[in-house]
């Protein structure tokens, strides 16, 4: 026979009293709060773009901060802008190339390297030295050589790009356990069998492991590389609102490749959680 | 000894691993000789590091004898023979990317069966094994028994005439390993293959095996081969017999010194290769 | 594979690396002097390495170098102090973790580089502004990684500890804080090298003085030779500072 809710809640120090349920009561919200931090998260974030708000409107002098209300008014003027729409396709073409120029690149180097043992111990300590240098300080030198066009960008992109990439596959390709070879190969397996069989399904969760990083890499290095050639691209532009005291418009400009940069890094992470994973439970 | 054809013949078989005078020459094998008769199921049993895999990895092509010579019936062993042996080794050798049945198929696909007969060989080795029900689950959604059964399913596709099984159920609970002892009994009992089977455990040995070769430690060679003699498949009630324990304490009286040479082996020389 | 075998292969994979570093040390030097490449692309190895001795000579690295580890040093003392603070607090609540763990984790990794024209608004193209980025930059993962540290200490360690008494003072010096230790240090090395780079970063996208910014004044006045010697310069101190911190972090982590 079931007890009754009543013995439950007014039981013997089972806890605070029951609340009252009037929609916006403190407790309330707090209780919603507390089983959901992806609600909180939100709530934190809203705050800080207020406060962003409130400190451009009344704290901060208007020339050195814009209030996001005043930002995305003004995002119709920004693209209006002669250039800008133009700078941010021109950008957006080259983090496109330069990832799928690294993709490339690093899938072939890195089979190359991890594939053969002698290849992997010549080369890769001469991998793992360029991809720790700060390759920052050359910058100029690839803009000398590429010239100020979107060519010197990708490259520079390339360059940033191609290391996660190369190291990551070299792992999933070394890393593959023994036996699994063994097993394939009592089975009779020939050596093309055994790397599109057992190596290649192995190397596919760091593939995709090491493509989130190669955007990021090529994210930073397309993204250094616009902003120093101030002639021309998104440099010319946050060069001439810095100068201009225009903090509408920089803002804007931040705010828009930010995006983009959140959308193409989205994208290479969803892809990697539906692709690059083996079903596993 | 042997009452039907032989299977498979090791004549002087030594191996080595590294080079004398290196730091790392290991004698795993010293001179071995035996002959396995079609059909039956041998166990080779023996202390750490006494040869018992190094043999059968040699019997499978998987490794080449520094000495002697492995014939399966006319042919010499010198690489594996993916239509005459079939695997199944004591880890996980299932490839975690494929389902069960893929994972079936995919040893198929190796030994060059045409795509045509890959579903129903595989559907009914997973049924023979008791896997019906869960051919596309993933290997990480299985138990570490039934991932044992799937790569046995993989080994009876292959319609080899023999299976060498290396520590099949080594790393498997107490429990596990005598329902699956049980079941490969009536299984192996069905499918009339030869069959080298290496164990540790002296009361599967018994069970599953129709002659147990003892191995001495390092470097291995047989000491001696007892035969049991018991009509398959087993009756789990064979376990409680006397004959059982007898056979079992035999084992155990030859095995108990040579354990405790390797073990003193691995004390001094560091960890087995 | 034998030994003997495997020693042999080690060698030859260890000639092959020097021959390639050989060969385009050579390449480089063929192309500048006979090949007739451009001096103004690629300058002579030899005219660099008369710079580069020119440079340190001279001592006229001095001012650029102080600039840029000055920024560097203050960047690292601000992103360090809240980033391990902020951490700690962020580690003691499971569900403040919950909340700002992935907050700060998706801020990350927006290249926060893009920023710089903004703060080249609020600080001007003096140090102001570097040491503003590189703070904000190497913030990150400093606390990132403190509340990975404090927050995932193993609960059997703090069990124990609670059953045998101890404070939370206690808890903090002996298990949180030593539990804690090696994941921050990683966070610090990383911070570390971050700054440097963001840092370098911005003195060649946009400053007045620095290593960074000598390397661009040098490109655009087509000094190619004594680029080249700073470049060399900056990269072989960025080598020496990460070898420093890793070996630090190693040390620190032994104990």
């Amino acid at each position: 026979m079931m007890r009754p809710r009543q013995s439950v809640q007014a039981g013997a120090g089972r806890g605070p009293a029951p609340t009252p349920w009037s929609a916006a009561h403190p407790r309330r919200i707090v209780v919603a709060l507390r089983r959901s931090p992806a609600l909180a998260r939100l709530l934190v974030i809203v705050a800080l773009i207020l406060l962003w708000e409130a400190a451009a409107r009344w704290w901060i002098d208007p020339i050195f901060l814009s209030p996001p209300s005043r930002v995305v008014a003004e995002l119709d003027e920004l693209f209006a802008t002669q250039g800008v729409p133009g700078a941010l396709q021109a950008t957006f073409f080259e983090l496109a190339v330069a990832f799928v120029m690294s993709v490339a690149i690093g899938l072939v180097i890195g089979l190359a390297v991890g594939l053969s043992r002698f290849a992997h111990r010549s080369f890769m300590p001469i991998i793992l030295l360029l991809y720790g240098t700060p390759q920052i300080t050359i910058l100029p030198l690839f803009i000398l050589y590429f010239g100020i066009g979107s060519a010197s960008k990708i490259a520079f992109g390339v360059s940033h790009g191609i290391f996660p990439i190369i190291v990551t596959i070299v792992a999933g390709v070394q890393n593959i356990k023994p036996i699994l070879m063994v097993a394939a190969r009592s089975m009779g397996a020939s050596r093309w069998q055994i790397f599109r069989w057992v190596i290649f399904p192995h190397m596919i969760p760091s593939f995709f492991a090491g493509m989130r990083l190669g955007m990021t890499g090529v994210l930073l290095g397309v993204l250094l590389a616009e902003l120093y050639v101030s002639s021309g691209g998104i440099g010319y532009f946050t060069t001439v609102f810095t100068q201009n005291f225009d903090p509408t418009k920089l803002l804007g400009l931040i705010s828009v490749l930010a995006a983009m940069a959140i959308v193409l890094n989205e994208i290479v992470r969803r892809a990697e959680i539906r692709f690059g994973r083996w079903r596993m439970d | 000894m042997t009452a039907g054809e032989v299977a498979i013949r090791i004549t002087n078989v030594s191996h080595e691993f590294g080079e004398p005078g290196e730091a790392f020459h290991v004698r795993a094998l010293a001179n071995t000789s035996l002959e396995i008769a079609r059909g039956e199921l041998l166990c080779l049993i023996g202390p750490s590091g006494c040869g018992k895999s190094t043999l059968l990895n040699m019997i499978g092509g998987l490794l080449l004898p520094t000495e002697g010579t492995v014939e399966v019936g006319r042919t010499v062993v010198r690489a594996p023979l993916p239509r005459e042996i079939a695997f199944v080794f004591q880890e996980n050798a299932l490839f975690p990317w494929c389902s069960v049945i893929e994972n079936v198929k995919l040893g198929m696909v190796f030994q060059g069966v045409p795509r045509a007969e890959q579903e129903e060989r595989a559907r009914r080795s997973l049924e023979a094994v008791g896997l019906k029900d869960f051919m596309n689950h993933y290997p990480s959604q299985l138990s570490g028994g039934m991932r044992q059964r799937a790569a046995l399913a993989r080994a009876l596709s292959l319609e080899t005439g023999i299976l060498l099984m290396d520590e099949p159920f080594g790393a498997l609970d107490e429990q596990t390993r005598m329902v699956l002892g049980e079941d490969l009994s009536v299984l192996l009992a069905r499918a009339r293959k030869t069959i080298v089977f290496v164990t540790h455990s002296l009361g599967e040995a018994v069970f599953l095996a129709d002659r147990v070769a003892v191995f001495s430690a390092r470097p291995g060679t047989i000491k001696e081969i007892i035969r049991v003699d018991e009509p398959h498949p087993r009756n789990p009630g064979f376990v409680t017999t006397e004959k059982f324990a007898r056979l079992r304490n035999q084992l155990y009286a030859l095995l108990h010194d040579e354990i405790r040479k390797a073990v003193a082996q691995a004390a001094i020389a560091g960890p087995t290769p | 594979m034998s030994a003997k075998r495997d020693r042999r292969n080690k060698l030859a994979s260890r000639g092959v690396q020097i021959a390639f570093v050989l060969g385009l040390v050579l390449l480089w030097y063929l192309g500048s002097t006979y090949w007739g490449v451009s001096p103004i692309l690629l300058p002579n190895p030899l005219g660099v390495w008369d710079e580069l001795k020119d440079v340190l000579g001279s001592g006229e690295f001095l001012p650029d170098l102080q600039v840029t580890l000055t920024e560097l040093a203050i960047a690292f003392v601000i992103s360090c102090g809240s980033g391990i603070t902020l951490g700690y607090l962020i580690s003691r609540s499971p569900y403040l973790i919950r909340v700002f763990e992935p907050l700060l984790a998706g801020i990350y990794s927006v290249p926060i580089i893009l920023f710089l024209p903004l703060y080249v608004l609020f600080f001007g193209l003096g140090p102001g502004s570097k040491i503003a980025l590189g703070a904000t930059i190497s913030f990150f993962p400093i606390i990132l990684n403190t509340i990975a540290g404090f927050g995932y200490v193993d609960r059997i360690f703090i069990t124990a500890a609670r059953s045998m008494g101890a404070s939370d003072w206690q808890m903090f010096r002996h298990v949180l804080l030593p539990a804690a230790l090696p994941v921050i240090l990683t966070g610090l090395r990383i911070g570390f090298t971050v700054a440097l780079l963001s840092i370098l970063g911005s003195e060649t996208i946009a400053s007045l003085a620095g290593l960074g910014h000598r390397i661009v004044h040098l490109a655009e006045a087509m000094e190619m030779a004594r680029m080249f010697a700073y470049i060399v310069f900056a990269v072989a101190i960025a080598a020496t500072l990460n070898t420093i911190t890793s070996s630090l972090e190693r040390r620190a982590k032994r104990q």
